[in-house]
């Protein structure tokens, strides 16, 4: 029984090579999936008004474009709210399924942020953390839908779909600028709120130069994290997206499924990675200077 | 050269710096396993932070992708 099924896996690989790209190439056929078209910028669904031109402060009322991602992003939202709110509806004390799924899940990033940040400041630390990192994880989960590729509109005269109706929301470049930006304003405001003005004393350091040096390299690798932190996430989708899309067209049947696997680890591991890494510099924002920490804590 | 050549080599040059990225992933993992092997026990103080620095290394392979895919497809 289990050679049968090797078997047959085994003919479905050859099958999808001969079809796929290698095998068109090879006999001249046109492949049985198309070439990915690859887009950077998101493709625009709905446009009302009109701006040409984004970058025009003038024309900031004249129009809206809604992008496929801005759509993904809504749906997957509206989701992640619909299966909390279903799940806390009548909570139990000995939870049902659902509310015991979601409390596994709010119980492990409560402990791993309770972890990192120690016990004082792991409830404040919770709700932004927790939500960058659902909301990163099933955004790039949702776009393994096989909805995802499928659903679009054909402009006249193309045999391939030219605009996708949903598409992974990390893709757009604004989300992961957006999560960086609030990563960076969520350690920055933290150290103002504990250390007052004197968290600036981080940045403009000592009488030797070295120590400004320092300073400046401190203050410049505070800023690079905004950088960092967009590229990271985006880097990582685009490419996922990409490798999906020419695993499928390359190696049309079965295989494809091990690339998805390592999708769904990858978005979970950027999610973990986005939080993880606010966490810690939050952490070490917050954390005391030598000596008269107390009293800034007490008041603040 | 044309111009397409060009762009094509630069995509090329661009993507050859994950090479960095991937050998210092190969020498953060082998950092954790020998302490591991050492001290299995410490597995919870050493498996997060080889994460967060697994991270900080494929970010940088990252910016190289990203480049050789901006060249690629908006260039």
């Amino acid at each position: 029984m289990a050679k049968l099924i090797l078997g047959i896996a085994l003919v479905m690989v050859l099958t999808g090579l001969g079809v796929g790209a290698i095998g068109a190439a090879l006999l001249d056929n046109d492949p049985f999936v198309a070439l990915p078209a690859v887009h950077i910028a998101p493709q625009a669904v709905v446009e009302f008004g009109n701006r040409s031109n984004v970058w025009d402060f003038g024309q900031l009322f004249s129009g809206f474009t809604i992008t496929n991602t801005l759509i993904s992003a809504w749906l997957t939202t509206g989701l992640v709210v619909l299966l909390f709110g279903v799940g806390t509806r009548s909570m139990k004390l000995v939870p049902g399924r659902l509310q015991g799924l979601l409390e596994m899940l709010i119980e492990a990033l409560y402990n791993f942020i309770k972890g990192v940040s120690g016990e004082r400041y792991a409830r404040a630390f919770f709700p932004i953390l927790a939500t960058m990192f659902i909301f990163v994880a099933f955004n790039a989960w949702m776009a393994l839908l096989p909805v995802y590729p499928t659903v679009g509109f054909k402009a006249d005269g193309h045999d391939e779909l030219t605009t996708h109706l949903l598409r992974s929301a990390a893709t757009d470049i604004n989300l992961p600028i957006a999560l960086a930006i609030i990563a960076f304003l969520f350690a920055e405001i933290w150290g103002f709120k504990v250390h007052r003005i004197s968290y600036l004393k981080e940045f403009f350091r000592g009488p030797n130069p070295i120590q400004t040096f320092v300073g400046v390299l401190e203050l410049v690798s505070h800023f690079i994290r905004l950088i960092s932190f967009t590229f990271r996430l985006f880097g990582n989708m685009v490419a996922g997206e990409i490798v999906l899309g020419l695993m499928t067209f390359l190696l049309v049947f079965l295989v494809p499924i091990a690339f998805y696997g390592l999708e769904i680890l990858v978005g979970g591991v950027q999610g973990l990675i986005l939080m993880g890494l606010t966490l810690v510099f939050t952490v070490m924002a917050v954390a005391p200077h030598e000596g008269h920490e107390e009293e800034h804590l007490a008041a603040g | 050269m044309e111009a397409e050549a060009g762009k094509f080599l630069a995509v090329g040059l661009a993507g050859l710096g994950m090479f960095g990225s991937g050998i210092g992933l190969g020498i953060l993992g082998s950092g954790a396993m020998n302490a591991l092997g050492r001290n299995p026990e410490a597995k919870d103080a050493i498996v997060p932070n080889m994460v967060l620095a697994l991270a900080f290394t494929e970010a940088i392979g990252i910016y190289g992708l990203v480049t050789a895919i901006l060249l690629l497809f908006v260039a």
